[in-house]
């Protein structure tokens, strides 16, 4: 597979270590100014403050740890991990499977069309920063509407194409996610800023344990077991007032 | 003393093979295999009304440790067919270890209508069991598909003490995966209860509708009447294509039975 950019090509992707610009890379693309539209999700999170079952810091940690483990690392994060191996062999079949499979495993609608908005403002976003063939045909496909386009698919893609380790582009999603669901909450709640920064650092250590726990599971561990959530996610849509999408 | 020791015990493995074809405008089950402890009756009709009930029954009781039961489901173009599951459906502990399955598949071809509201399954104490469920459905027929799972006998306070219970919920609409359930629940290493997950609700109902006619279904119309208590949330959401799916997480087993039988009539009445 052809690097993104020629200063990569003597990047490994099997390393544990990135390289300095492939870590670099991954950091802009989690960065709050990188233009995806992160900020407009709240995955349902915004149904349990208004039925004000978040009040405090530790309701918000309860809820985002609940996220994490039981719907992130068994669905997101094992599609990543997928596609990431999947890309690295070219595999089209099993990315295509992939790409269906993160589509039906989101059944409330707005998480299914966060997933696919997200990952064509991601898709768009990154195109012109790099020069990788196997991207832009994803790409292709995309435009050509005979895929969707998910988001952890994409990001699983993307990761592979840029020489940074699987472990640290699933943790640095599972990071940015929960980062995301707290500078939300910090708005919708609201809480100060600090208690949003204290709320992310005390999630670093559940983050780097999912981590962990990802790098051990497959296909077959995929699972939703957050159905307080996904209900909320359903019900987000009916609610009368909302500042998030999902 | 010859000391006696019992010979170890079989596996059931049940299997039910039903495929229903339209004769002369009714819809007939010309084709079935059976094998204990798996039945099914003969068909019957309601009236003049074509479409063939079917009752699956389970003469063993439940499933012990490393039964399996195996189920296929076929319906020719234009059939119409209801199954009814006669009993809940238990799953006793597991002594030996050893995990039961379920196997159901289910295709249902061009304009067919399948209507399937089973019964509760209920796994006991230390139970391991697994159903894998898969609808391959046509784009222009139609599947009206319940389920509801127990925490286990409620009654006798068991609950969520089973070892572990995995659904593998899929529907294929001409071939494209549209909908995957899973659940994984292994109450002693994961805190069913806790925020997000199902938040002192112990029973779990699902309906699944696909329909070339869902855009007569007003969903948001429908989501006003669903029942909202104390200890009792649901919600409907649009799937991919033309399938629907609603959701109940309840304390209370009548409660939510009854609001899911409700809508379940009702979606049945849409399309």
């Amino acid at each position: 597979m052809k690097r993104q950019k020629d200063d990569l090509n003597n990047h490994s992707n099997t390393v544990a270590t990135p390289t300095d610009s492939a870590l670099l890379q991954l950091f802009q693309i989690h960065d709050s100014a990188f233009p995806i539209g992160s900020y407009t999700q709240s995955y349902g999170m915004e149904t349990y403050i208004q039925e004000d079952k978040i009040r405090t810091k530790d309701d918000l940690i309860e809820f985002c740890t609940s996220f994490l483990f039981n719907n992130l690392v068994r669905s997101d994060a094992i599609l990543i991990q997928e596609a990431y191996a999947a890309a690295l062999k070219q595999d089209v079949d099993k990315l295509l499977e992939l790409e269906q499979l993160c589509g039906a495993m989101k059944l409330a609608k707005e998480s299914r069309d966060a997933s696919v908005n997200l990952g064509r403002q991601f898709i768009r976003t990154v195109s012109p920063l790099g020069t990788d063939e196997f991207l832009a045909e994803w790409k292709e496909r995309i435009d050509a509407n005979s895929i969707k386009g998910h988001y952890a698919v994409l990001y699983g893609i993307y990761s592979a194409t840029t020489g940074v380790s699987m472990h640290h582009a699933v943790m640095m999603y599972l990071y940015a996610s929960l980062s995301g669901l707290v500078q939300n909450a910090v708005r919708a709640v609201p809480f100060g800023q600090n208690t949003g920064v204290q709320a992310i650092n005390e999630l670093i250590h559940p983050v780097k344990e999912a981590a962990d726990l990802v790098s051990t599971l497959t296909i077959e561990n995929i699972s939703n077991n957050a159905l307080g959530i996904e209900l909320a996610s359903m019900r987000h849509e009916y609610l009368f007032s909302r500042l998030f999408i999902s | 003393m010859v000391k006696m020791v019992n010979p170890p015990r079989r596996h059931h493995n049940g299997k039910l093979d039903l495929e229903f074809e339209l004769r002369r405008g009714i819809t007939r089950m010309p084709h079935v295999f059976q094998q204990p402890p798996l039945k099914a009756s003969r068909e019957l009709y309601e009236g003049k009304d074509p479409t063939a009930t079917v009752y699956i029954m389970e003469s063993s009781g439940g499933m012990v440790a490393g039964d399996r039961n195996d189920i296929t489901i076929k319906l020719a173009p234009d059939t119409r067919v209801r199954l009814v599951q006669q009993s809940a459906m238990k799953i006793y502990p597991s002594h030996t270890g050893e995990t039961c399955f379920y196997k159901l598949d289910v295709d249902i071809a061009e304009r067919a209508r399948l209507e399937w509201m089973p019964e509760v399954i209920i796994p006991f104490v230390d139970a391991k069991f697994q159903v894998d469920t898969t609808l391959r459905v046509a784009a222009d027929s139609t599947v009206l598909w319940g389920e509801i799972i127990a925490p286990g006998r409620e009654k006798r306070g068991e609950i969520f003490d089973y070892e572990s219970f995995r659904s593998n919920f899929k529907i294929f609409v001409e071939g494209d995966l549209i909908a995957f359930d899973s659940l994984h629940f292994s109450p002693r290493q994961l805190e069913l209860g806790g925020v997000g997950v199902l938040e002192g609700a112990m029973y779990i109902g699902s309906v699944w509708l696909v329909s070339p006619n869902i855009d007569d279904v007003d969903i948001r119309a429908v989501q006003e009447t669903l029942r909202v208590e104390e200890g009792l949330q649901a919600s409907m959401t649009r799937l991919e294509g033309n399938a629907i799916h609603c959701r109940w997480l309840g304390r209370d087993q009548w409660a939510l039975q009854e609001d899911m039988k409700r809508i379940y009539a009702l979606l049945a009445k849409m399309v």
